[in-house]
Formats: structure tokens, C-alpha cells, sequence
């Protein structure tokens, strides 16, 4: 086979245009895989980092959009095994223009009493922390949005609501550094309340719970307590892990998954009747040289290497160059506001195992694509060949 | 006594194309011997190329028996007939059939890398053959950069790389001019007489048939016996 090699390069710069097309066909589809599959590594198979991994999250059963009782809290915190529980809440909102997408990162309503405990991996400067503790009106950032939207402590912050009726008027405190980059904002929850006002029943609902627990062990025992605890109560909750609960907001969408294998197989097929077009063109062209090879004593087993070879050779480089333009598409998801909503996109790459998975598609897309115009010709008799005018 | 390199019994060759039953070949009987250089002489359709395609196990008989260098080739499946090919059996096409993409040293080493030859013998066979026909100088051009007669003469070297033990050519002037053909059968004649190759050439013109030893004609897919020509010759 390797004998072949330089024979099989020749053969593929034969017609550079068509296999540059063909090449690039390849590219971006398997640019489109890669990007999938480094998705739905980064959703379904990421690990949690060890103070995410003793989170959890506990939102109404239905729907994030339905809201629980804040009186859940007291009776969350008495579950064995837990740390903290810290209420949390969407707000959304407008700030300034709303066509700039800048402006358009996720601000939270939070306890400021909490917030540093069940986030412990945040870093926040004493005086910070304490103005948040103190402050109604207070709010922390962290530092990516500071750098992104030129903030810094002392700003107002105006967020209009949406969700909300109520404007709040924010007065930037801390700035906390956080390991995952995300451009995010954390607003005093109680400021909310107050600006609701006392008779408006939303005062006393929360959008979600997030539960601290003392180790990770403890984790599926308190999810399943919390759930058993209102199963039957008006507001039943469901309860998950951190990563479980970004991936249940993405999937707002719908099926992620079967969504993510339906594109994958959707962009296999089509790459794979291109790519079977042109290499059964080219085999065609070149069914004359078939017979001459065969004249000269090459086997149909050694022909069959050779056109597979061709098509697997321009499928791995397809493949290859697919994986570069994965990585870069990756690279400017990971810094994308995407990230901040979901946090398995701020490790989105494509890892060995995408790379190795990538290539191995492109090397059956290749393999596949060519196997029956590479088997009709090693099998067509030499005369046959011979006759053939391309 | 010399030693026979093909030697056939009642060929015959039958095919079916359009609904239209073709005799090809019929019951041919012909024997060739080591460092002879045979001209398969008669009339389009007479069954020449045909009886050379049997030679060289590219075609498979209807009914007779065909034993080229002893080795009857209607037992050998087609992975055999390949590597038997390739051992033993040079074939020259009337329009040269060089692989385009490759130069001429490249298409000349192409049959031996069915052998287990190095890198570095197949190109000194492949050079020594190319100075052979006298293309020495050529070594590295396209095929579309050289003449007819160049071309043709690489396909002589491309035949004769492997030492085959029978070269078998089919109108190998027949896309040439007078002087380019008149070289290439000067140098199958110089195969035949100075290397002992032997040699079945399949030709149309009289004058290409002087340069072999013996002739045989057909006519009408019969192969006439020795001596006899067709009633038409001239």
C-alpha cells in the first residue's frame, strides 16, 4: 500500500480542482462534526470541577420558568448533609440598548450572605465582599464583563425588567474573578423584593435553590430527598447537578441530543454522496489506466488499495483541515457570550479524542464513499478497461 | 530443441455482443519457440488481437487449450494471472498507454512494484531500461512532453523492465510515422536478436512484418497454415 503512495498523490493532483473542492467539501463538514462532537463532549461527558461537582440545583419540576417557594429554603438547609443554601433568581432585563449584544450578558439575584459560600471558587477582595453583604443596591461582576463593559467599583448599573416590572439601579461594589471566564452579574435578591413591593406575590417565589453540600458523596442522596420532600406539594421540584442543570437550560431548545446526532448524521450522509460522486467520476475517467495496470500485472486487491487509498488520502486531509477549523470555530465559541449561559461552552474544544474521532470519520467517509466504484473496478476485465473512453 | 513458449490446441474464442453470436477465434493451433519474433499478420477482425489477448491471459478461451512458458492459464484464477503476468509477459499497446501523471522513469518502475525490488533498484531497472531504447536523456519528462516514437519507446522500456520471458505487442507502429516506426521496430528487432527476447507482434503492415522472423496470418478467426497467405494479400 505505502509503495503506492506516490502513485496515489499524482493520481490526486490530477484534477487539482476537483480535488480541492472535494477536499474543502470534506473540511467543512467534518468542521461541522468536529464542532458537534466537541459540543457534546463538553455537555454530556465533561467532568465538574470539584467545587461544582458539590453543587446542586433545585428549580420547579416542570420548567426553570416556573417558580418555587422561597419558604423551601429553611426546610432544604435541614436535609443532613447540606451546607448552604443560597436562593437565585433570572432576572434578565434590559440594559441601555438592548440591540448591542454587549449589553446583553446574565444578571442574577442572589444572597450576598451565601453567594461566596456555595461559589467558594470565586475570589473577592474582603472590602468587596462586605460591601455586597451590606448594600442593598449592591452588585458584584465578574472580571471579564468589568474588562468587556469598562466597569469598575462605584458604577450604576440601570437594568430595566422584563420578566420583572421594576427597574433596579444598581451600584457596582466587587469584582470577583471566577475560574470560568464568564461575563455574569450578581445583584442583591432582597434589593428585588423590596422593589416588587410587599403586596406582589412574586416577593416570596424564588427561580431556583442552589445547595451546597458538605461532600460530594452526599450529592445524589440530597437531590432525591429534596425532590421526595414536595413531591406532593402544589410546587414539586426537581433537583440536579450543576452540569445537569445547564444542560436542562440548553434545553430550552429541545432534545439536545437527538438535535447534535441528527445534524451529525444529516452532514455524514451528504459528505459521504459527495464525496461517492466524485471518486466514482474520477473512476470513471480513469477506467482505461485500470486496464493497463492490470495489463502490467497489478491485482484487482492492489487496484482496490489504490482507489481507496486516493479517496481515503483526500478524505483525512479533508478531515484534518476540518479539525483546524473546528478548533478555531471552538476557540471563538469558548469567548462568545454562549458562555455565559452555559458553561460547558467555555471548555468547548476539540480535544485528542474529537481530533482522532474526526479523522476516523473522515477515513470511513473516505473508505465508504469509495468502496463500490473502487470494487467495480478492480473486478472489470482488462478489455473491458481497455475499451473504455472515459 | 528448442524450447516452445506458447503453444495452443483448438482455440477458440466465442462472443455474444448485441444478441450477434461472434466466432473470434477458431481452433487455432499455433506454436511458438523460445527467441522467435512472430508477426500475427491479417485484415481487421481476422482475430489477431484477440489470439495476443489469449497469450497474455488478458482473455480467457471458450473452448481449447492455451500453454504460455508451460503454464496452462485456464487454471489460474485472476491474483494469479496478475503476478504470472507481471513475471512474465511485456505488452505493447498500439497507442502506448503511458499513465499521464507519471513521468517516464515513473511509468517504466510501475511493474516493479509488484516486485520486492528496493526504492533504489527499481529506478536503476527503470533508468537502465529507458537507456536501453535510448531515452536516457527523457527520464523525468511527461508523457505529453514527448514525441510518439518517444512515447512508444517508453512503453518498449516499461514492457522489458521486469525481463519478461515473452513480449507481446499489438500494432505497435500503428500510431506512428514512418520514421518513428522504423525506430521502434528496430528496436524490437534488437530485443529479439541481441537479448533473445521472443517476441509476438501483431501487425497490419508488411513492411513492420519483415522485421520479425516468421509470420503468421489469419483470416476470418482461422489462422491460416505456415507459409499460406490470405487470397487478397498484396
Amino acid at each position: 500500500m505505502f509503495r503506492y503512495f506516490p502513485f496515489i498523490l499524482k493520481n490526486t493532483l490530477r484534477n487539482r480542482r476537483r480535488s480541492i473542492l472535494t477536499i474543502s467539501s470534506i473540511a467543512v463538514s467534518l468542521c461541522i462534526l468536529g464542532v458537534l462532537m466537541a459540543l457534546y463532549q463538553a455537555m454530556f461527558f465533561g467532568e465538574p470541577t470539584p467545587a461544582q461537582a458539590l453543587r446542586l440545583i433545585t428549580r420547579h419540576r416542570v420548567s426553570l420558568t416556573q417558580p418555587i417557594p422561597i419558604s423551601y429554603r429553611e426546610k432544604i438547609q435541614r436535609i443532613p448533609g447540606v451546607r448552604g443554601v443560597m436562593a437565585w433568581q433570572w432576572f434578565g432585563g434590559v440594559y441601555k440598548d438592548r440591540r448591542d449584544p454587549n449589553n446583553f450578558f446574565p444578571r442574577f439575584g442572589a444572597e450576598p450572605e451565601f453567594f461566596f459560600q456555595v461559589y467558594p471558587e470565586f475570589q473577592i477582595p474582603d472590602d468587596e465582599k462586605q460591601a455586597f453583604q451590606h448594600e442593598r443596591t449592591g452588585a458584584v461582576i465578574s472580571r471579564t464583563l468589568a474588562d468587556q463593559m469598562h466597569f469598575k467599583l462605584g458604577d450604576r448599573i440601570t437594568l430595566v425588567g422584563d420578566i420583572f416590572p421594576v427597574t433596579l439601579d444598581l451600584k457596582l461594589v466587587g469584582i470577583f474573578d471566577e475560574p470560568s471566564h464568564a461575563a455574569i452579574l450578581y445583584f442583591n435578591r432582597a434589593y428585588l423584593r423590596d422593589a416588587l413591593g410587599a403586596n406582589n406575590p412574586r416577593q416570596n417565589e424564588v427561580g431556583a435553590f442552589l445547595i451546597q453540600a458538605v461532600n460530594a458523596d452526599d450529592v445524589p442522596r440530597i437531590a432525591d430527598t429534596v425532590d421526595r420532600q414536595f413531591d406532593n406539594s402544589p410546587f414539586p421540584t426537581r433537583t440536579e447537578s450543576e452540569k445537569a442543570f445547564q444542560l436542562s437550560f440548553a434545553a430550552f431548545v429541545g432534545n439536545l441530543k437527538l438535535f447534535i446526532m441528527a445534524i451529525f448524521g444529516a452532514v455524514t450522509f451528504t459528505v459521504l454522496l459527495v464525496s461517492g460522486n466524485t471518486i466514482s467520476m474520477s473512476v470513471r475517467e480513469r477506467i482505461r489506466e485500470v486496464g493497463i495496470l492490470k495489463t502490467l500485472g497489478f491485482t484487482p486487491g492492489a487496484i482496490l488499495s489504490i482507489i481507496l487509498g486516493e479517496s481515503v488520502f483526500i478524505s483525512i486531509v479533508g478531515g484534518a483541515l476540518g479539525c483546524l477549523l473546528a478548533s478555531g470555530i471552538c476557540g471563538v465559541m469558548r469567548k462568545g457570550p454562549g458562555g455565559n449561559f452555559m458553561a460547558a461552552l467555555r471548555t468547548l474544544e476539540i480535544s485528542p479524542a474529537v481530533a482522532v474521532l474526526c479523522i476516523a470519520t473522515a477515513l470511513l467517509i473516505g473508505l465508504i464513499s469509495s468502496s463500490l466504484p473502487a470494487w467495480s473496478a478492480s473486478r472489470t476485465s482488462i478489455l473491458d478497461s481497455l475499451r473504455s473512453t472515459g | 530443441m528448442a524450447e516452445t513458449v506458447i503453444e495452443t490446441h483448438q482455440l477458440t474464442k466465442e462472443f455474444v455482443r448485441d444478441a450477434f453470436h461472434v466466432v473470434a477465434l477458431k481452433e487455432v493451433d499455433i506454436t511458438v519457440v523460445r527467441g522467435e519474433f512472430v508477426a500475427l499478420m491479417g485484415p481487421s477482425g481476422s482475430g489477431k488481437s484477440t489470439l495476443l489477448h489469449l497469450i497474455a491471459a488478458m482473455d480467457r478461451p471458450t473452448s481449447g487449450e492455451i500453454l504460455v512458458l508451460g503454464q496452462n492459464l485456464r487454471s489460474l484464477n485472476d491474483r494469479a494471472i496478475a503476478k504470472w503476468r507481471n513475471a512474465h509477459i511485456g505488452f505493447i499497446f498500439q497507442s502506448f498507454n503511458l499513465i499521464p501523471v507519471l513521468s517516464a522513469i515513473e511509468n517504466v518502475e510501475l511493474p516493479l512494484k509488484l516486485t520486492n525490488l528496493s526504492k533504489k533498484e527499481r529506478l536503476e531497472h527503470a533508468t537502465t531500461a529507458l537507456q536501453l531504447v535510448g531515452l536516457g536523456d527523457r527520464l523525468h519528462h511527461l508523457p505529453r512532453q514527448l514525441s510518439g516514437g518517444q512515447e512508444q519507446r517508453v512503453a518498449i522500456a516499461r514492457a522489458i523492465v521486469t525481463d519478461p520471458d515473452l513480449v507481446l505487442a499489438d500494432e505497435p507502429t500503428g500510431n506512428l510515422d514512418a520514421g518513428s516506426a522504423q525506430e521502434v521496430l528496430t528496436l524490437l528487432s534488437r530485443l529479439n536478436k541481441e537479448f533473445a527476447k521472443t517476441i509476438v507482434m501483431v501487425t497490419h503492415d508488411p513492411h513492420a512484418a519483415h522485421f520479425a522472423t516468421k509470420a503468421r496470418h489469419l483470416e476470418k478467426a482461422e489462422l491460416l497454415p505456415e507459409g499460406q497467405v490470405p487470397a487478397d494479400w498484396k
